[in-house]
């Protein structure tokens, strides 16, 4: 059945008045890119709260305003991509944080594969996790191999100062060590840690019924997080299992994913979206995601 | 207006208020039209007022404009540009009369 279109004169000035706003963003955010800029650069000190507040400031019903036969992201790569980003996760996003829906999952994958060029999805090889969108905490780094403690387990003096406080986990990932031992430690094993997420594995559908089968898909899958207020993205793994429900947080990030992402456990702490990327030769590299 | 702006007080969009209301929308799309027109506004306003600024100053405008402090917004723009307020209205009446052309436009299809 064809999608109602709404009468003749207001499909006629709705479009014509979409456009028309949408070439004024556009010609804002180009001619003025550095103050922009600037202000994202601030955002933090400024308390701006959001890249979609500044957004805003050029579009205060934007929220307000459907799509209609083209999204943001075609206007124009001038513009600062993360900012359009956050607008378009903004209107399909409830407001507040809670599973998505099946039609809200595939909004989400539609825009986040279109802008990162990432193939994701909420689910792969009939497999999902409890949800695709939740609180995330902050975890402590893993122990990469027996021996490795917080003293020798960074690569660098400067990932040292800066990622030394978070301490590490008094036990081991969902799946132990990474490697033996640091004679046999690869970067494939740093990176894994580096960049790790704990998801609810345990609560998955279908987790109870092949708990085996379950932990070797999860093993070190490859997801998507992304922050939805900034925009940011990087591409995790999973290598441990938690948090604890009663925690009423959905995942955890190692120090360096929430890190990148600007997210904070406690009273700050806020959401993520976390979607499967499907990369069965393993070409995806794990980190953060440019655009 | 929905939301109070810096500029709240120098407007006067009653008219295309009347005109989108004469067509006899649906509430939906008659809202719809609404936020529409004041998007554009607000977007014609920030467009007139940035290039007048200096890049210093266009980071103190969008300074205020983020934290939503109207007074002190308007007060920084009257010391900044010459004749704010004229310019802030010429292009808001060239924005009007061509909103309501498209309103009378969309009337006879």
């Amino acid at each position: 059945m064809p999608k109602k279109k709404g009468s003749p004169h207001y499909q006629f000035l709705a479009e014509k008045w979409t456009n028309r706003h949408r070439n004024l963003q556009s010609e804002i955010f180009s001619k003025h890119k550095d103050a922009f800029q600037w202000l994202v650069d601030n955002s933090k000190q400024l308390t701006v709260g959001s890249l979609a507040s500044i957004f805003l400031l050029v579009s205060p019903a934007a929220a307000k305003i459907p799509a209609l036969s083209t999204t943001s992201a075609q206007i124009s790569q001038t513009i600062d991509r993360k900012v359009f980003l956050v607008y378009d996760l903004r209107n399909v996003l409830p407001s507040d944080v809670r599973p998505l829906s099946s039609d809200e999952e595939k909004n989400v994958s539609e825009i986040l594969a279109r802008d990162f060029g990432i193939p994701v999805s909420a689910e792969l090889d009939g497999k999902r996790l409890n949800a695709t969108y939740g609180l995330i905490g902050q975890e402590q780094h893993l122990p990469l191999y027996p021996g490795d403690n917080i003293f020798n387990h960074f690569n660098n003096p400067a990932e040292a100062d800066k990622y030394w406080s978070y301490g590490m986990t008094p036990g081991l990932g969902a799946w132990g060590y990474f490697t033996d031992s640091s004679s046999t430690l690869t970067q494939t094993d740093i990176d894994r840690e580096k960049y790790y997420i704990a998801v609810q594995t345990f609560l998955s559908p279908g987790f109870d019924t092949n708990p085996k089968e379950y932990t070797d898909f999860f093993k070190y899958r490859k997801m998507l997080v992304v922050n939805p207020q900034n925009g940011k993205a990087i591409v995790a793994d999973i290598a441990d299992a938690g948090p604890s429900p009663w925690t009423e947080k959905q995942l955890g990030g190692s120090p360096e994913v929430m890190s990148y992402l600007e997210r904070f456990d406690g009273s700050q702490r806020g959401p993520v979206l976390y979607f499967f990327i499907d990369d069965p030769n393993d070409t995806i590299p794990l980190g953060p995601v440019s655009y | 207006m929905k939301g109070k702006h810096f500029y709240s007080h120098l407007i006067e969009i009653n008219e295309i208020y009347v005109s989108i209301s004469e067509m006899d929308l649906p509430d939906k799309e008659r809202n719809h039209l609404i936020s529409l027109a004041e998007a554009n506004i607000h977007a014609t306003i920030i467009n007139t007022i940035l290039p007048e600024l200096s890049e210093g100053d266009k980071k103190v405008f969008l300074k205020n404009l983020v934290v939503d402090n109207h007074d002190q917004t308007w007060s920084h723009l009257l010391s900044k540009i010459q004749d704010a307020e004229e310019k802030i209205n010429r292009s808001l009446r060239e924005l009007k009369k061509e909103l309501l052309k498209d309103i009378e436009e969309a009337k006879k299809n």
